[in-house]
């Protein structure tokens, strides 16, 4: 479930916010920036990006390296996430933030493997992230 | 499991029996029929049997024998987290029976009429706290519980209750249920072993349509029907071809013949898809338009919930519909078109009379025509064939939405 990350996170971004470290909350093989969502606009331009647009994840499957952030792009009004199932990225599931439009969302992939993922309330929207 | 055996028996017991002074209650204050009401003759037994010196003798009730009109109602109560299914004979009105169930129980009945059913989901603190979804086989006739089988956490799907979302094999040995997230599943219980069985991946598909012990069909977001095979513990999957395009919207409430595999399905405009489900294929119709170009021309649409049933033996159609915006639906409706599915000719347009969510028909070669009103509650009776209305039964919960039999019948 859920809720024992977010708590886990919250419990984290406070003690690492009075060590001024950067990262918002880990997972066993991500870390993520920011709990919430991004402006568009503050995605760096050298960026791995996925674009989110027409019910799709417009670049289906990304090959990075350990330790690339891959940042989602929602460019529709329709409100979309990223997801993965139980034992993907953590031994529980992990349920991103809703991005609406221009709104983005990063991840850092601190392991190799092969992630899949969904948006949660659109199970028919599947992508996946290889790290190499 | 949340409920420890023992209690759940006295729990079920102590409710069968209030169930049984209910059931008779509202069997002598609900049914209209022709000449002495449930009500009368029943005070008239009474007063014989207390003047003929006959002593009182409380017992817990069965039902009467399993037929082909006997009619399940069940109220989803508007997404309340408690339920109720109403067990009614259709030939006289009366409510014979009730059962509990969670929050939107999904009900289903053996067609042989041997058991019937629920998969339902439950919490420990009422709508919170751990969830549990299990699924529950009642004895037809006692109504008490044969089987209780936990399914794996937060499988179901929370839906307003569509009538093939979950579905009995045709040979009655396994309940399959659907699941949405995640991702896309179907769930196997066995209730000859009473255990929940295993997960089927399948496609971005709804709906469930069992053509035989080990296959069954979905509805796929691409517009066609995936054939799901599950023998021997795998899982192959294959589409048909795509069958409707994409502006053409099919309803969530298709009628489907478990017993001859026909599954008919209309969209928002009245055009009438036809499938004849069997292991090996589905074999598609010609499609039809159950309204005509003057009708549609003047707003008659397809409208309410369960807005489609499926008589068997005389091959026919029964369709909601009234005269509606595009976009209402979801709203009741007046009338109910009477379709030659071989033909697609118009036998019938019977004017209820009343504003109705769901209908369905029981499978009798004289089938009763049921007509559902979640607004008023009440179950509407009906001659299928004249249209003529017969009897009607009131306070149906809050919202009844399913209306469900079983098909006994050659
Ligand atoms: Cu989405």
């Amino acid at each position: 479930m859920n809720s024992g990350i977010s708590r886990r996170s919250v419990l984290t971004g406070l003690g690492l916010a009075v060590i001024g470290a950067s990262r918002v909350f880990a997972q066993d093989r991500i870390s993520v920036l920011h709990e919430k969502p991004v402006p568009a606009s503050d995605v760096p331009a050298d960026a791995i990006t996925v674009e989110i647009d027409k019910m799709k994840y417009q670049t289906p499957e990304v090959t990075i390296e350990a330790g690339d952030t891959v940042y989602w792009i929602n460019r529709e009004v329709m409100p979309h996430n990223v997801a993965f199932k139980e034992g993907i990225v953590a031994e529980g599931a992990f349920r991103g933030e809703m991005l609406t439009k221009d709104q983005a969302y990063a991840i850092t992939f601190t392991e190799a493997g092969s992630f899949d993922y969904f948006c949660t309330p659109h199970p028919f929207m599947r992508g996946k992230v290889i790290v190499g | 499991m949340v409920f420890p055996h023992a209690s759940l028996r006295l729990c079920l017991t102590r409710i069968g029996f209030g169930l049984t002074c209910s059931a008779l209650s509202l069997g002598v204050a609900l049914a209209q029929t022709d000449g002495a009401s449930e009500g009368q003759r029943a005070a008239a037994e009474a007063a014989a049997a207390l003047a003929g010196g006959e002593a009182d003798e409380p017992v817990i009730l069965k039902t009467p024998a399993v037929d082909t009109r006997r009619v399940y109602v069940q109220d989803p109560a508007h997404f309340a987290a408690v339920t109720q299914q109403f067990i009614i004979d259709g030939s006289t009105g009366r409510v014979i029976g009730m059962t509990d169930g969670g929050f939107l129980a999904h009900p289903l009945a053996a067609e042989d009429g041997s058991f019937f059913a629920q998969v339902s989901s439950v919490w420990s603190r009422i709508a919170r706290g751990d969830r549990t979804d299990y699924v529950e086989v009642f004895d037809p006739e006692t109504l008490l519980p044969t089987a209780d089988i936990e399914l794996p956490e937060d499988a179901r799907f929370l839906i307003g209750t569509y009538q093939w979302m979950n579905a009995l094999t045709p040979d009655n040995k396994k309940v399959l249920f659907y699941q949405f997230s995640p991702a896309p599943a179907v769930g196997v219980v066995d209730l000859e072993a009473k255990q929940f069985e295993r997960m089927l991946d399948v496609p971005d598909c709804y709906q469930i349509f069992p053509a035989s012990p080990t296959v069954f069909y979905m509805n796929c977001r691409d517009g066609s029907l995936a054939r799901v095979d599950f023998a021997n513990g795998e899982t192959s999957v294959t589409n048909t071809q795509v069958f409707h395009a994409e502006e053409e919207l099919l309803i969530n409430h298709p009628a489907y013949s478990l017993r001859s595999g026909r599954l008919v399905w209309p969209t928002y405009t009245g055009k009438i898809y036809q499938m004849d489900l069997t292991e090996e294929a589905a074999g598609f119709r010609e499609p039809f338009e159950a309204l005509t170009e003057a009708e549609r021309a003047d707003n008659w649409r397809p409208g309410g919930w369960q807005q489609t049933a499926y008589h068997r033996q005389s091959d026919r159609i029964y369709l909601l519909v009234d005269q509606r915006d595009q976009w209402r639906h979801k709203t009741a409706s007046r009338f109910v078109l009477v379709i030659n599915a071989e033909t697609g000719e118009r036998i019938n347009k019977i004017a209820l009379g009343q504003e109705i969510d769901s209908i369905n028909v029981s499978q009798d070669a004289e089938p009763l025509l049921y007509a559902l009103s979640a607004g008023t509650q009440t179950l509407h009776i009906y001659d299928a064939d004249s249209g003529e209305e017969l009897r009607s039964v009131n306070q149906l919960g809050r919202g009844p939405q399913i209306i469900m039999t079983h098909d006994m019948g050659s």
